[in-house]
Formats: structure tokens, C-alpha cells, sequence
């Protein structure tokens, strides 16, 4: 029975005609390329969250959305709203598309959108989770959590790894550490020739690196930082223990919908 | 460059950073110092181990300065801790910083006999309640009595007698005068601790109420004879009740002489008599003291220069702006940072002289400690009182790091202070410029 029905649709296809074929090729193509347009022309909105879309094609949180982030993260769904407030002034302050550029995260940074920065680029793209090239409400909320006071110190150590992986190998690596020295002097406007750069970073690799590869592992960065506490400092924001307070200052207009 | 000294590195000593000397003998001396992690004052005993060694006093001394340190009398200089090194003995004190009682005595002539009794009553509390825990003095002089910032007597050295006297050995025979020292003592002729402390004191208030001393000769041999027979004359001011209890203390004879109980009971010396009133310590930890007098290697502390805090690549790289995002939080975000950094490869005390000298020209009072300075504008500016905290971190060996923060008033006078302050001469000797850096 199974060849029978094998030999029909085998029989069926070889009716058609070439044109049919054609068409039958082409037609996914047409319906692809039909909701490029339908894209371009605002007929529907692409948004990265669980959301209402309004009349002005931008993503409005509803409660429910803030409720989820909240038990996602460290923060109460007041604060959730409170970071939204933050999260939409920041991500109109070049482009008004609901997320927040690399521009825009430098110019906040730095009160300039222009120039290149090894430090910025990195801690946008431990923020970019989704690696779109944005960051999302969503990635904004979960990443500002690892700087909560009352986050886990495990949390804190583990983002900073990420940030100083530079090549994102799983190691910080001599050439990174390089690297970076060579990204703050400049920042500082400062410059040290080639025998001090590599002094200053040999005996950094040489204090973290207790297993003697060359390089600092996750459990050697773990240690380092129990050692020298003082790193860790910047991955600590007093600001969210009392964010709704500290933000009460910006309009403050909850886009929560029921 | 100017000729002016650099500021000497300071010496720490487990948590405690040693200042100046204060008080200095033979084979000890006394040095003020700070707890670094909580910035309290206190002086710091520091004795020879050596010394110890050589004359057979590690046993007795440890005996002593452990029953002293379960003494908490508000009339005794109290011993919070000891530590030792390979070469010395640090006894942690009390910080007394209202001097010697002599120098009230130096400067005004005598006490009032009111004002006298009442600097006794005090002695006599802290060497009754000493006594009581089996710890004599028999060294008490002038030298010995401080007073607290509120015109407290406190007693010093309690405990460390073992140790004065060998020290004094010298003193009594060449350079200095036995003047408080009992008979018994000064003749060798064995004695009970309490009784030639009772005696000490009956000096000191002689000389409290009359300005000189009951024995003074100017060769030592008339001076034990006198010492040794109790050959004194009271002043005519002194009351009789006075004179009558000086008679009975500056006993010769230590079997006779009046014991602590019986001047607790005596007419002069009750009249406006206060017990000390105090709360007793529970489990008060010698272990400290044993350490620092056992052999063990492992409770050593070393003294060592301070040096600034050595600053990692890592650390170095947490400074980035991109890493603050507190700014993100920023109401008002101006185009000005608040922070500034430069480079030097001059010793880091010279660095913090060089940035001293060219602060306080500005107009701003400068505040100390370790490698960090705290730089605080006489002038009120548009936010109230420019400060600013400075930091002078090791980044490699012979490379450090000025970090210059402003911690109050205005952004704005920040940067114009720092023009100012860095093109001052003297910080131009020790920023490293661009162009040696190339």
C-alpha cells in the first residue's frame, strides 16, 4: 500500500506543468519578501518583549510584564517601573526606538556619543545578551540585578569575568590584560612605554593565576578578587537599594497598562 | 626642587602606625601611634627583647604586664594589648594627653593643699586597687603621673617596674637622684612592693604641696643618709593634719609605716574622699601577652615602612568611566569629570610633601594619613567647601599613580583648582610628563 501512494504522488508531481513548478518555487520567496514590505510600511511592529504594541509602533509593558522581570530579578515591580522611567530616557536620548544603543549608553557614560572604548563596548555587550546589537528592557533590568547590593558576590564576580574576557575564551589572558591597561592610560590620558605596561601586567597575571597556565581561569579570578575585594567595587550600585526614590526626580509616568 | 625634606615613610607595627617619640630611656621608649583601622590615638611602650633577654626578666615581666593588663582602673594608664618582633616588645596604652601633673607643678609653684589632696586620693585609688591584684609599682616618680584631657590622674607603668629598674640601676648611682625611692629599697635590704609605694606617694604629695622635695642633697651620700634616717621639714603652710599623715608614711621603717587600710581611715585624707567607681572587666584575654614572650616564630609582627597601596592592572582598569554607572543615575550630567589622575616616578612621600606644598598656598588645609590626603578649601564656592581626596598608589615599581577626586563643592572649581594646583612648581618637579613618557 505504501508503494501504491509513493507511485501516485510520485505520478501527481510529474503532471505538473513548468510553469506550475515555477510558481510553486517562487511562491515562499513572494510571501518573504511580502512581509519585508509589510514591515517596512509599519502594517506590523517587531517588538523583543511581551508587550502591547500602541499607535506609535513602541513597546508599552504591561504589569504583568514588570511582575515577571521583578521575580526574574532582585527588584519589586515599583522598582521594575521605576528603571522603565530610567530605561526610556536613556533610550530616546539619540535614537526614540526602545532600546538603548551603544551611542546612547556612551553619551551617558561619558556625555559623548563619539570616540571608541574598549571598557564601553564591553560592558554593552555583557548587557546585550541576545547579541542584536541593542540593549532591551529586559537585558537592561537583568543585568543592573548583578549590581543590587544585595546581590550574590558569586554573581558580581562572575560579571566582572565576563567583562575582562575580552575574547570571550573563558580565560583573561595576558594580551587582554594588556590591552585594557593600554584602554585606561589612554582614558587617563596617560602613556607608560612597553617595559612598565608589561611589568604591570606580569605581576597582576603572576598575583591571579595560582594554577600557572599563563592565565586567569574563572576559579583564579574567584580567588583573586576574595584577595583584593577592592575590585569588585564599581559592581556595587547603592542607587538600587532605593531606585524608585533616586529616579522620583524624572517624570514619572507608569506606561503599566492592566 | 626645593631643599625641604621629604616626609619619612611611616613604620607600622601590626595594625598601628608609629608617630613620634613621646618619652625615651636607656633601653626604652615611648611612641605615639594610630590603630589604622579605626583611627584611634594610642602611645605605644617599646622595649629591647634583648634587654629582657640578657637580665632574666621574661618570666617576671610577662607575669606582670599580664596581671596589668586585667586592670581597668580609671587611674591607671591601661594596656590594651602586647605584641612583640624579633627584636623588641610593644606594649599597646592608653594615650594620656594632658602631661605630667610636675608640669602643673613647674609652672604654678605648688598645689593648694584642696587641690593636692585631691591628685593623692586618685594616686592612692589606682596604687590601693593595684596592690589588691597583687601588682606594685616601685618605681613611682613624677614621670609616671599624667594627666587625662579632663584633669584625670592616671598612673603609668604599673607593671613595668621589673623592667624601670634596670634601667635605674644606672640612674641612682651616675646620673639621676633616688628622691621617691624608700629606704629599704635604695639599701637593698629586701621589700615588700605596697609598702615602698606607700612611701613613693608620701613623697609626691610632700612636693605637691610644698613645690620642692622632702629629701634633696646634692651628693648621694648625704642624700641615702637623709632618705635612710627620714630627715624632713614640712613648710609652715602645711596643716597639721598634714604634716602629722606625712609622718606616718615617710616612715623609715617599712615595718611601721602606715599601710593603705589605715590612711583610707585618716582625718586629712578622708575630707572629700571619692571611691573610684568603675565597671570591672569580664574575660579580659592575656594570650597576647604570652605570645609576645614565648619563642614562637608565628606571632611575630614585623615593623615595616609604610608604603602606598599597590594598585594591580585590575584595579587600575576598574577605574574606567565605562565602569562607573552611577552615572547612568545622574539627573544632571555636566561635560566635567570629577576625578583626575597623574603619573610620577619620584618616592611616594616626596609625592605627598610636593602635593602639600602646592595645596596650601591655594587657600585649602590639608589631612593626612598613610598615602591618602584629604585637601578641604577655607573658602566657601558655589556648593559649599571644595574638598578634594588624594591618593598616591605603586602601579610598578618606581611608577605611581596621583588620583585627585573631588568629594564636595563645585565640579567646575574642581577643574580650576587642579589648573591651578598642577601647574604649581613644586608638582611640576614630580608629574611625569608627556614627553618623558614617550
Amino acid at each position: 500500500m505504501s508503494s501504491t501512494i509513493a507511485t501516485d504522488s510520485h505520478g501527481l508531481s510529474d503532471s505538473w506543468t513548468i510553469g506550475e513548478r515555477v510558481c510553486a518555487a517562487l511562491m515562499p520567496l513572494i510571501a518573504v519578501v511580502e512581509v519585508l514590505i509589510l514591515t517596512v510600511t509599519g502594517c506590523f511592529s517587531y517588538c523583543p518583549c511581551i508587550s502591547i504594541i500602541d499607535q506609535n509602533h513602541k513597546c508599552t509593558y504591561t504589569a504583568k510584564d514588570f511582575a515577571i522581570l521583578a521575580d526574574e530579578t532582585r527588584f519589586t515591580v515599583e522598582e521594575v517601573e521605576a528603571l522603565h522611567v530610567l530605561f526610556k530616557r536613556l533610550s530616546s536620548s539619540l535614537i526614540d526606538d526602545d532600546s538603548i544603543h551603544k551611542e546612547e549608553l556612551q553619551l551617558a557614560l561619558f556625555q559623548t556619543p563619539y570616540g571608541k572604548n574598549l571598557f564601553l563596548d564591553r560592558v554593552f555587550d555583557v548587557f546585550d545578551q541576545k547579541r542584536n546589537g541593542v540593549i532591551e528592557f529586559d537585558e537592561f533590568v537583568h543585568a543592573l540585578s548583578v549590581f543590587h547590593p544585595y546581590a550574590p558576590m558569586d554573581e558580581k564576580i562572575d560579571f566582572a569575568f565576563k567583562l575582562y574576557d575580552l575574547r570571550q575564551t573563558g580565560f583573561i589572558e595576558p594580551e587582554e590584560v594588556k590591552l585594557m591597561v593600554v584602554a585606561i592610560l589612554i582614558e587617563f590620558d596617560m602613556n607608560l612605554p612597553d617595559d612598565l605596561l608589561e611589568a604591570i601586567v606580569h605581576k597582576t597575571i603572576a598575583d591571579a593565576d595560582k594554577d600557572n597556565d599563563g592565565k586567569i581561569s574563572r576559579e583564579d579570578w574567584k580567588a583573586f578578587v576574595s584577595r583584593n575585594p577592592s575590585l569588585l567595587i564599581n559592581m556595587t550600585l547603592p542607587y538600587l537599594k532605593d531606585i524608585t526614590s533616586v529616579l522620583s526626580s524624572f517624570v514619572f509616568k507608569t506606561e503599566a497598562k492592566p | 626642587m626645593s631643599g625641604k625634606q621629604a616626609a619619612r615613610p611611616r613604620t607600622r607595627v601590626g595594625k598601628y602606625e608609629l608617630g613620634k617619640t613621646i618619652g625615651e630611656g636607656s633601653f626604652a621608649k615611648v611612641k605615639f601611634a594610630k590603630n589604622v583601622e579605626n583611627g584611634n590615638h594610642v602611645a605605644i611602650k617599646i622595649l629591647d627583647r634583648n634587654h629582657v633577654l640578657r637580665h632574666k626578666m621574661m618570666e617576671q615581666l610577662k607575669k606582670e604586664i599580664s596581671a596589668m593588663k586585667m586592670i581597668n582602673h580609671p587611674n591607671v594608664v591601661k594596656i590594651y594589648e602586647v605584641m612583640a618582633s624579633k627584636t623588641k616588645i610593644y606594649i599597646v596604652l592608653e594615650l594620656v594627653n594632658g602631661g605630667e601633673l610636675f608640669n602643673k607643678i613647674a609652672k604654678n609653684g605648688k598645689l593648694k593643699e584642696d587641690e593636692a589632696r585631691r591628685y593623692f586620693h586618685q594616686l592612692i585609688n589606682a596604687v590601693d586597687y593595684c596592690h589588691s591584684r597583687g601588682v606594685y609599682h616601685r618605681d613611682l616618680k613624677p614621670e609616671n603621673l599624667l594627666l587625662d584631657s579632663n584633669g584625670v590622674l592616671k598612673v603609668t607603668d604599673f607593671g613595668l617596674s621589673t623592667y624601670a629598674q634596670q634601667e635605674d640601676e644606672l640612674l641612682r648611682t651616675a646620673c639621676g637622684t633616688p628622691n621617691y625611692v624608700a629606704p629599704e629599697v635604695l639599701n637593698d635590704r629586701g621589700y615588700v612592693g605596697s609598702t615602698s609605694d606607700i612611701w613613693s606617694c608620701g613623697v609626691i604629695l610632700f612636693v605637691l604641696m610644698a613645690g620642692y622635695l622632702p629629701f634633696d642633697e646634692p651628693n648621694h651620700a648625704a642624700l641615702y643618709k637623709k632618705i635612710g634616717r627620714a630627715q624632713f621639714t614640712c613648710p609652715s603652710w602645711f596643716s597639721p593634719e598634714a604634716k602629722k599623715l606625712l609622718k606616718l608614711i615617710l616612715d623609715p621603717n617599712p615595718l611601721t609605716r602606715i599601710k593603705v587600710p589605715e590612711l583610707l581611715e585618716d582625718e586629712w585624707f578622708k575630707k572629700g574622699y571619692k571611691q573610684a567607681t568603675f565597671i570591672m572587666e569580664e574575660d579580659i584575654n592575656v594570650d597576647d601577652v604570652a605570645a609576645a614572650f614565648n619563642d614562637s616564630k608565628e606571632n611575630l609582627v614585623t615593623e615595616r615602612k609604610e608604603k602606598p597601596v599597590s594598585m594591580n592592572a585590575f584595579e587600575l582598569i576598574s577605574r574606567s568611566q565605562s565602569f562607573n554607572l552611577e552615572n547612568l543615575f545622574e539627573k544632571q550630567q555636566g561635560s566635567v569629570k570629577r576625578e583626575t589622575h597623574f603619573t610620577s616616578q619620584r618616592p611616594a612621600n616626596e609625592i605627598m610633601s610636593k602635593i602639600e606644598e602646592a595645596a596650601k598656598p591655594l587657600g585649602f588645609n590639608v589631612h593626612k594619613r598613610n598615602y591618602k590626603m584629604k585637601l578641604q578649601g577655607d573658602k566657601s564656592g558655589r556648593k559649599g567647601h571644595l574638598s578634594v581626596a588624594t591618593e598616591v598608589f605603586e602601579v610598578a615599581p618606581s611608577l605611581h599613580m596621583v588620583e585627585l577626586r573631588k568629594t564636595g563643592g563645585d565640579t567646575l572649581e574642581f577643574h580650576k583648582f587642579y589648573k591651578n594646583f598642577s601647574s604649581s612648581s613644586g608638582l611640576q618637579d614630580v608629574v611625569w610628563h608627556s614627553e618623558e613618557k614617550q
